[in-house]
């Protein structure tokens, strides 16, 4: 990008364009003051150096995830890749060599994170399957082998690493990571300007158009994953250097953060705008955040809330502008004031039929005979059956290797227990996925409904009675708040429910004070763990519930509006659907579904504890798109849905009976979910 | 690094702002000594307790005019935790109490720290740099004399179902293969199941439940587990057992599952099944949770300039069904004459760790790991 003409139009335009990176870098300013107006003395060089060194591994990691996102995809493997190559060197560095090539082990890094990338390109690229999904097999794989590399944290890296990448580039000016993520970032700007890197915004933007002006859209993806693949490798032998060893955990952490860098960054999520300066600013940012928790004493408790209110107030500062949809919204009040004053909104208009009058037709149209049941519903089949086929395939499985499995009514019963969490979040996530959306708020929306029922039951039927229906009007609240974020502030879908989920675990941990107490009363704990026959009483719960879902997404005008603002929002507007009513009511819905699940998961458990939701959040997302879900919106099943959760279930089910090492199981977990993903595969040439 | 002087301000003011919040700590704070916690996730309840003592202790009568203690918290992210303790060491701490992690990611940042003359104290997991202090159980130990407990219980004979904590930790890793190793001495022990559990009774009881739905309880004869007796115990009573059949189970010192241990029909204040007296056949082990507030405790006797050991290996609390006792009120006298259990009417989380007491630490008893009020 050239400005040789300094007049004020093309500044301003070049500030409209770059406004994300501006707002991070101005916001990293001012953290950065404050760390240094606070803390004892002035921040020297030597501090500089160790923020540098603090935040580089997320910077370079979200480097590779931006350059992921701008071309449209997701990439969940990306914190697996780090552990992976962390692991690696610690494995294979000889404890004897205090003086080992830097040069070779940074290429052996980026090797292999560019390796894994590849597989990652190849699958989502050249098989077009979905990202997500892809990218969540391939990281239960990854994380699988590095555990199979090494069970337990320990290794050695040679310090010459560490001398090298914690060190100065220029003694007492700059230090090596800065330079080392300068180079990083120039690499990019240099690629930017290739046909490549063009091509990588064209896809981003919009695939089918890339491909009609002739764009290689499967190389291009492809090579997307392989660049964000050196990415991560080169993330990955930074935290080597600085750690000295290997821990096969290290790196799944940095996921969430990661795509937090990148939104604070100014990059939009589903591609084609931002880029991967802001994202490395934005790693800054979140990175100083824990300087500054610790320089004002922020008590523990309040670590995540304002976490959360700087991710959102940082997005929002970026985003507001003319055009954006929070002065849009105000526009449109303004415009229905007047309207309404007026007398001229629709409403007020006397009620009477303005359709245009048809005359009937005197001719007898000849119908043929009507579609098959086949026919008709060839499309929700052919995304829905896979699952089920891949879940008949594990319960024989489970027959013949465990026995006792398809003729015994107590696995069913289990089976089905087990899956009502998951089957009941998959209508909250599928719905809001559906309509293109993601809610990442549902791990401590689960967390916290469940605390305060248990809190607020106390082991008392009587209390459960008032408890319910308080603790769901919350979940609803939550939904509410997440709703209204997104379609009247205009937030996009993950950076206001990741924040959201980062509030609700404040408050959590207020309200319970670290330990929550409380138990189920029994009535609950008899609906999760008791006997009627030989079923438990959830079960015909869920019964009600699937046909009840089933009904709301294909028989219902909630459910056809749904899957029109999924296929185009636009295109829903204009034939007069209230798409903001019905976005929020998405999300209130899913977040009903997750309070429920609270609820549930505290009768099943006898007692709710803190983080109870965290292992639902990623199998909640993966069933919606393995039931054959569209992740971009518009396609989807409930009953598609329901057979990934009985399949993700069933699988689970049949690696718990064995005595398979974890690493193995986690390997194979990720290869049946990419196997029955293949089988969703777009056929279009 | 140039600054506006409007943005001078406004940093200034949202400084100004925070402090206001934060409090007046730092005023009288200059002759004490500035130690912080840096706790990993907050999110369950051992490291919640653990870090009430530590708090408790700071707040006893014989630390708190030394000690100005800050705690902050890392979550599972290790990265996070090393920037956590540049910080803190930038800060101008004088000792870092740590619950490290990772065992080795921390090396260089706290060898960096020791450099700077910080003294460093990790508790109940442990930093490789030597440096550091160590203070913890010896996890082989825990993962052996449980596993013979249950081989001898079993009388060398039975299936019996695995369930391990979070894999990839050094901690399960040093557990379970000790484990493994006594079982693999006797041939006709057979490990029929073996699930992740996480360390948590909610996970342990989804992945029983996998386990049971191909196996009944019937198949299997006694469990090994790092966390969830108390919950395997409950299934057994939900699939129709009596208190009699329930399977003998080495695992964890949670107060539920203790209060399981003591005799059928023994009179508990607010027992309620299966949080009741079942005369269940147990050997529970512990890694007690007041390690961290002897970390703190040691860590001052360092900066007064004592001979603190490099590692405190503490004694690991075992109860079995003989030595299993009733503490009436919770004194930590009362403990010291070897009650290990609590009232579930004092205690009503069932998933509570009950093995807070040390001789090393009168400073901190019941109240401590329950509000973080320290002992007279």
């Amino acid at each position: 990008m050239s400005l040789t003409a300094v007049s004020a139009a093309p500044a301003r335009r070049f500030l409209a364009q770059h406004r994300g990176v501006a707002v991070a870098a101005v916001v990293f300013l001012i953290l950065l003051a404050v760390v240094d107006l606070i803390s004892a003395g002035p921040l020297s060089y030597f501090d500089i150096s160790f923020l540098a060194s603090g935040g580089a591994t997320s910077a370079l990691a979200a480097i590779g995830q931006t350059i992921v996102i701008l071309s449209g995809g997701f990439d969940l493997s990306a914190g697996a890749v780090i552990s992976l190559v962390n692991v690696v060197l610690a494995q294979s560095m000889d404890p004897a060599d205090m003086e080992a090539s830097i040069m070779l082990w940074t290429a052996v890094g980026i090797g292999i994170g560019m390796a894994t990338g590849a597989v990652n390109g190849f699958f989502i690229a050249v098989l077009r399957l979905q990202p997500i999904v892809v990218t969540l097999s391939t990281m239960f794989i990854i994380q699988g082998v590095t555990l199979l590399i090494m069970d337990k944290p320990g290794g050695f890296v040679s310090p010459s690493l560490g001398t090298f990448y914690l060190g100065d580039a220029i003694t007492g000016y700059l230090p090596m990571p800065i330079a080392v993520i300068g180079v990083v970032l120039l690499a990019w700007a240099w690629l930017k300007n290739t046909r490549l890197g063009t091509a990588i915004y064209a896809v981003g933007s919009d695939m089918d158009a890339a491909a009609a002006v002739g764009v290689s859209t499967v190389l291009t993806r492809f090579l997307v994953y392989v660049i964000a693949g050196g990415c991560y490798g080169l993330a990955g032998v930074f935290i080597s250097a600085q750690t000295g060893s290997g821990d096969p955990l290290v790196g799944n952490p940095l996921l969430l953060s990661m795509f937090a860098a990148v939104v604070v960054g100014g990059t939009r999520l589903g591609g084609g705008r931002g880029g991967p300066l802001g994202s490395a600013i934005g790693a800054f940012v979140l990175m100083i955040v824990v300087n500054i928790l610790l320089v004002l004493n922020i008590s523990a408790y309040y670590s995540t809330i304002a976490e959360a209110t700087i991710l959102l107030l940082a997005v929002l500062a970026g985003s507001i502008s003319e055009s954006s949809t929070l002065a849009q919204q105000l526009r449109a009040l303004k415009t229905r004031l007047q309207a309404r004053r007026a007398g001229t909104l629709v409403s007020q208009l006397p009620q009477q039929d303005r359709r245009l009058a048809l005359a009937p037709s005197t001719k007898a149209i000849a119908l043929g005979t009507p579609p098959s049941f086949l026919t008709r519903n060839a499309e929700t089949l052919r995304y829905a059956l896979p699952a089920y086929i891949c879940f008949v395939l594990v319960v024989l499985v489970t027959q013949f290797w465990l026995g006792n499995t398809v003729l015994n009514p107590g696995y069913w019963n289990s089976l089905i227990v087990l899956s009502s969490f998951l089957a009941i979040l998959a209508l909250g996530q599928g719905t809001v996925i559906l309509t293109g959306g993601l809610d990442l708020s549902v791990p401590w929306t689960i967390g916290l409904c469940g605390i305060i029922l248990a809190g607020m039951v106390k082991g008392s039927d009587a209390a459960l009675l008032y408890a319910l229906p308080a603790v769901l009007l919350l979940a609803c609240l939550i939904g509410l708040i997440n709703g209204l974020g997104i379609v009247f502030l205009g937030l996009s879908p993950i950076v206001m429910t990741l924040a959201t989920n980062g509030l609700l675990q404040g408050v959590a941990l207020l309200y319970s004070n670290g330990t929550p107490d409380g138990f189920s009363s029994p009535m609950l704990r008899w609906f999760m763990t008791g006997r009627i026959w030989v079923f438990t009483p959830v079960v015909l719960f869920m019964v009600a519930f699937v046909i009840f879902a089933v009904a709301l997404l294909g028989r219902t005008a909630f459910g056809r509006r749904i899957y029109g603002i999924g296929n185009g929002v636009r295109a829903a507007q204009l034939s007069g659907i209230a798409v903001g009513r019905h976005l929020v009511l998405v999300y209130v819905l899913s977040s009903l579904c997750a309070g429920l699940v609270g609820v549930l998961l505290t009768g099943f458990s006898g007692q709710a504890s803190l983080g109870m939701g965290d292992d639902y959040l990623l199998p909640s997302i993966a069933v919606v798109v393995v039931g054959g879900a569209l992740i971009t919106g518009g396609r989807g099943h409930y009953l598609g849905m329901l057979g990934g959760v009985l399949l993700l279930t069933a699988l689970q089910t049949f690696l718990a009976g064995t005595t398979l090492p974890y690493a193995t199981r986690a390997i194979l977990f990720g290869l049946v979910v990419l196997g029955a993903v293949i089988a969703l595969r777009d056929r279009r040439s | 690094m140039k600054m506006t002087a409007r943005l001078k301000t406004l940093a200034l003011g949202t400084a100004l702002a925070a402090g206001l919040i934060a409090g007046a700590s730092g005023a009288q704070a200059a002759e004490k000594f500035k130690i912080f916690l840096s706790m990993s996730f907050i999110g369950n309840d051992w490291q919640a307790e653990a870090a009430n003592m530590v708090k408790a202790m700071a707040a006893h009568k014989s630390l708190a005019d030394k000690v100005d203690l800050q705690v902050q918290v890392a979550g599972p992210n290790a990265q996070r935790q090393i920037q956590q303790i540049n910080a803190m060491v930038q800060a101008g701490a004088q000792a870092i109490v740590i619950f490290p992690i990772s065992p080795t990611a921390l090396n260089q940042v706290v060898k960096n720290a020791c450099d700077k003359g910080v003294k460093v104290f990790a508790y109940d997991g442990e930093i490789t740099e030597p440096c550091a202090h160590n203070i913890s159980i010896d996890q082989e130990e825990a993962g052996r004399v449980t596993a013979e407990w249950l081989v001898k219980k079993l009388n060398g004979k039975g299936d019996i179902v695995l369930v391990t904590g979070v894999p990839g930790t050094s901690v399960d890793n040093l557990r379970t293969k000790a484990a493994k190793e006594v079982f693999a001495k006797h041939p006709d022990i057979k490990i029929v199941g073996e699930a992740v559990g996480m360390w948590s009774q909610a996970v342990a009881r989804t992945e029983l439940s996998k386990i049971t739905a191909t196996r009944s309880w019937d198949q299997i004869s006694g469990l090994w587990m790092q966390a969830g007796c108390y919950t395997a115990n409950a299934m057994q009573l939900e699939a129709g057992k009596t208190a009699e059949q329930l399977l003998p189970c080495a695992g964890e010192g949670s107060n539920g599952g203790r209060i399981q241990m003591l005799p059928a029909g023994t009179e508990v204040e607010g027992a309620a099944s299966p949080y009741a007296p079942l005369g269940a056949p147990r050997i529970s082990y512990a890694s007690p949770p007041y390690s961290g507030g002897l970390a703190l405790k040691l860590a001052v006797q360092a900066l007064e300039g004592k001979d603190v050991p490099k590692r405190v290996t503490l004694p690991l609390p075992l109860v079995t069904n003989d030595t299993v006792k009733l503490c009436k009120e919770g004194t930590w006298q009362e403990m010291k004459d070897g009650c290990n259990v609590f009232l579930p009417s004092l205690v009503s989380n069932p998933g509570w760790f009950a093995s807070i007491f040390s001789a090393e630490t009168p400073e901190i008893g019941l109240n401590a790991a329950l509000v973080g009020q320290p002992e007279n």
